[in-house]
């Protein structure tokens, strides 16, 4: 079941279509780097956008920074929002269950065909981003800098870059897992979607008001930025396990609502 | 194949079905006639798994379900309220990816079991095509297509003729009287009288949730015991019949007693010119409003 | 499984999440019967104890400055996140970690090295006696002997032991028993095997502390250190600075010298070369700075604007919980002095009246 919703992910025109859209922000973020070398003040703008201006393989990981906060989330949301009332409103959910799939497992394949979307998509804004870093920005430098001002190592960099691409997928997790949750409650993608962006919208605003500090620890958009933190020097792994481990409590909270939900729902679309 | 007892299913205040007791044997093409909205699609929708039912019993294929819907539902081909199909994907990609779903697909014998549907329900030549280029027709084979995949031993169909030309109807209907003898039950909810009466050997009737009739359509169309004659002179008809006639209508008579050519030779050797005459056999519609007339509005019970 | 146990089972699992780390969490700490004195003790002879770690403080002090001060603001306003290596006062590192970048303190045998991510600049000065608090005195080993270094047995009290980076760790509060002070009181908790201060909390007039800091994370091995100077990555700016910040400028080029004592407060001996006067003991300090024109002017600018703000003939105070800031006015042939201060608006005032006298400008 899981290879068939791959195969169905892969084969949709969307998946690309958004991949597309993903890639363009960034795409556009460098090519404007590249014209007028003007990089975001200290402080303000996406992660490691100042350093891309003298480093251009650094840019993949400005990427992830650009697309992480909305673009990916809405993407994610979307697609996971989609899964169960999409096959509704197609009426294709009714012939999945009589086949029979197993409601558990379609969730469960849904949500797996999800992150694969969210990895696909990733490495492709990563891949598409160190082509474009390297052609417009430039390597200047030769050795990359870390976030605490060592020097790291091709081999460093990259693994850690691979780690960070990681980390991004698994951020994306709580999402997916809450969108399924609406999907099975609603047969309206547009509403699934929207519900879960609503969630990530009031966690956002929750985490910068510090009334409500004693929520943030478990607000799911908490750790997102975290993925910086693997480029200190060294590591402060502290913020990116609490960040893992939260995803995997919004992952069980809400597959386990989702079939609480569906697994005797009735089926009427 | 197909048993419920007492099936029942309650949406908060509204009885949609109410205690049916379906019966359909290895062999039957059952018609499982209803008006629009007496259930009937929530009664398929039990038999399969999809909704499930506030109080009573199914067993498909002697096993029970929701309980044993893993086992049972790969023999099991079904078509639920029209056909669904991925629009960006061809008609073969579709059946493909439905066989790949869940259990009983078998990986190696696929392409071959596809091409086999596809030629049954005559899509060969578009097989290729996206199905969003499909017509309304197109897809409703597409849809039976992929109820066939699996030579299923019981075919469970909800308007498998909808959107079809006359043509496109007659094919199905061939095609399905082929299956059934090669030993397929065939379980046929439909609202078209004609369509039933043509092809079915048991009929099911639902009336506002409750099943008010279940035979074979054989009883349903014996002989009533009475004789119907068309005479353009039919007072000279009832004068001379006097006290058989149980009923006239214009220039109709209804008259009883089975031995239609002893009236013939009556009314011939009396003068009387007859048009029509024959055995009484009554319509499955005439069979289907007495049925559903008899139930009276808003009781529970017959 | 009918949907009333499923959602029930989902239900228990949600609350099992919740309440596992709840309950650890509020295990009550193991006490310890080690006395105030001693774990004063303690405190004060932790000076060579290596350690590093994960902190955070947060400030709860809005001054009303800029410009040159603007870092200041940002320690006492906000919450600031630390890692810490340390290996001795003359080598370590502290970086406060930002979302997207970080700024990091080295000191090690060639002086203070300044790292800024964003800014892709390494700044480059000799660590001065004397300068503005910076994000370094956050870490709350350091603010807790800063600040009950120079305390006195009498002036503490057991408070019960706490969990504090993993550890159950007995606590301290400091009343002190200065007139001028403003500082209420300040509770600490500290290891009583390495006399490491684990956790800060500074009161004021309030119920809740003006600022705390507290390790998350601490680790007493010695910190894996390079030995030597900080070397700049390639490709990023580096300057040479005289002076840390506006403060250590001040004490080495200014013409002034102030007085040995001020509203009764001693000044403390200093390596400095002597134009910043630094007064006081333990919780209750007084700085007097110095500031050219250019750097007065605007500060006095942004001071008088504040609300609460009192412009008097001997300068403008301002009082931001239980601290203090004075500037005097741009006289002619008189330093612009700032004052400040964990003393009151009057104490204040009196200081600048004093100084007024007393201060000695070098020709």
């Amino acid at each position: 079941m899981i290879v068939v919703e791959l195969v169905k992910m892969l084969r949709r025109p969307r998946t690309w279509v958004t991949i597309g859209m993903l890639n363009a922000l960034p795409t556009l973020v460098a090519v404007l780097l590249a014209l007028t070398d003007l990089g975001p003040r200290p402080g303000t703008g996406p992660a490691f956008l100042s350093a891309v201006l003298t480093d251009g393989t650094l840019f993949p990981l400005a990427a992830l920074a650009i697309v992480l906060p909305f673009l990916l989330p809405i993407a994610v949301a979307v697609f996971s929002g989609d899964a169960i009332a999409g096959e509704a409103a197609a009426g294709t959910l009714r012939y999945m269950v009589i086949r029979p799939v197993g409601r558990t497992t379609l969730l469960v394949a849904k949500l797996v065909s999800v992150i694969a979307f969210v990895l696909l998509a990733v490495l492709v804004v990563a891949a598409t981003a160190y082509v474009m870093g390297t052609l417009l920005l430039g390597d200047q430098t030769g050795a990359t800098t870390s976030v605490s001002g060592t020097s790291l190592s091709a081999t460093q960099i990259s693994g850690r870059t691979a780690l960070s691409i990681g980390y991004v997928v698994l951020s994306m997790l709580g999402v997916a897992a809450i969108a399924l949750f609406l999907s099975t409650v609603t047969d309206s993608s547009l509403g699934a979607a929207l519900g879960a962006l609503g969630v990530l919208v009031a966690s956002s605003l929750l985490f910068t008001l510090d009334a409500a500090a004693a929520l943030q620890p478990y607000l799911p958009t908490r750790y997102w930025l975290s993925f910086v933190d693997l480029f200190r020097d060294p590591i402060l792994w502290r913020d990116v396990v609490r960040g893992v481990v939260l995803q995997g409590v919004y992952v069980a909270v809400f597959l386990g609502a989702s079939w609480a939900n569906f697994t005797t729902k009735d089926i009427t679309s | 194949m197909i048993h419920t007892r007492s099936l029942t299913k309650r949406y908060g205040p509204v009885l949609a079905v109410d205690s049916v007791d379906l019966d359909v044997r290895k062999g039957d093409i059952y018609g499982f006639l209803g008006a629009n909205g007496s259930g009937k699609t929530t009664t398929v929708r039990m038999l399969l798994g999809l909704v499930l039912a506030t109080s009573g019993g199914i067993e498909l294929l002697g096993r029970p379900i929701p309980g044993a819907a893993r086992e049972v539902l790969p023999q099991v081909g079904s078509l639920v309220e029209g056909p669904a199909a991925y629009g960006h994907l061809s008609g073969r990609a579709n059946l493909s990816l439905f066989d790949a779903m869940g259990v009983g697909g078998r990986r190696r014998t696929r392409q071959q079991r596809i091409d086999e549907v596809l030629e049954q329900v005559g899509l060969t030549e578009v097989g290729r095509r996206p199905v969003k280029a499909y017509s309304l027709g197109m897809r409703q084979r597409l849809g039976l297509a992929a109820a066939l995949l699996r030579s299923p031993r019981l075919l469970v169909l909800d308007e498998p003729t909808n959107g079809l030309d006359p043509q496109g109807i007659r094919e199905i209907r061939e095609l399905l009287l082929q299956l059934h003898a090669t030993g397929t039950t065939v379980f046929l909810s439909s609202h078209l009288l004609a369509e039933v009466e043509q092809l079915c050997t048991r009929v099911g009737v639902l009336d506002r949730g409750r099943l008010v009739l279940q035979e074979e359509l054989a009883v349903l169309q014996a002989p009533t015991g009475r004789t119907f004659v068309r005479t353009p002179d039919p007072d000279r008809a009832q004068a001379l019949l006097d006290g058989r006639v149980e009923s006239r209508d214009g220039r109709q008579l209804l008259v009883r007693g089975t031995d239609a050519a002893q009236i013939n030779a009556q009314l011939v050797a009396a003068g009387v010119r007859v048009d029509e005459l024959g055995p009484e056999r009554r319509t499955l519609e005439q069979v289907v409003l007495e049925a559903t007339e008899q139930a009276p509005v808003g009781s529970s019970r017959p | 499984m009918t949907p009333q146990r499923r959602w029930f089972l989902v239900g228990v699992g949600v609350l099992l999440l919740i309440a596992i780390p709840v309950a650890v969490r509020s295990l009550p700490a193991t006490e310890s019967d080690v006395t105030a004195a001693d774990l004063l003790a303690k405190v004060q002879a932790s000076g060579s104890v290596r350690y590093s770690g994960y902190a955070e403080a947060v400030g709860g002090l809005q001054l009303p400055v800029t410009d040159r001060f603007s870092d200041l603001a940002t320690l006492l306003g906000e919450r600031t996140r630390l890692r810490v290596w340390w290996r001795s006062p003359e080598s370590w590192r502290v970086d406060a970690i930002g979302l997207t970048g970080e700024t990091d303190l080295i000191r090690d045998l060639g002086g203070l090295a300044t790292w800024e991510y964003e800014a892709a600049r390494v700044t480059f000065t000799a660590d001065a006696p004397v300068r503005l608090p910076r994000t370094a005195d956050l870490v709350p080993a350091v603010l807790g002997r800063q600040l009950l270094g120079e305390a006195e047995s009498d002036e503490v009290a057991r408070l019960p032991a706490e969990r504090v980076a993993g550890r159950d760790v007995p606590g301290l509060r400091l009343t002190p028993r200065d007139p001028q002070t403003t500082i209420d009181h300040v509770d600490a908790w500290v290891d009583p095997q390495t006399g490491l201060v684990l956790r800060v909390e500074v009161y004021g007039a309030g119920t809740s502390p003006v600022m705390s800091t507290s390790f998350r994370s601490l680790s007493t091995e010695a910190p894996a250190l390079s030995e030597g100077t900080f070397t700049p990555p390639p490709g990023a700016e580096v300057r040479v600075e005289e002076a840390v910040d506006i403060a250590a400028a001040a004490d080495q080029f200014a013409p002034v010298r102030p007085p040995g004592t001020l509203v009764g407060l001693d000044r403390r001996p200093s390596e400095g070369v002597g134009a910043v006067g630094d007064y006081g003991r333990g919780v209750t300090r007084l700085v007097a700075i110095p500031l050219w024109d250019d750097a007065a002017d605007p500060l006095r600018d942004q001071l008088e604007t504040t609300p609460g703000a009192r412009v008097g003939r001997r300068g403008t105070v301002v009082t931001v919980g239980p601290l203090g800031l004075m500037l005097t006015p741009n006289r002619f042939e008189t330093p612009n002095w700032l004052l400040a201060g964990t003393v009151s608006r009057q104490t204040l005032a009196r200081a600048a009246a004093e100084l007024e006298g007393a201060a000695r400008v070098l020709q």
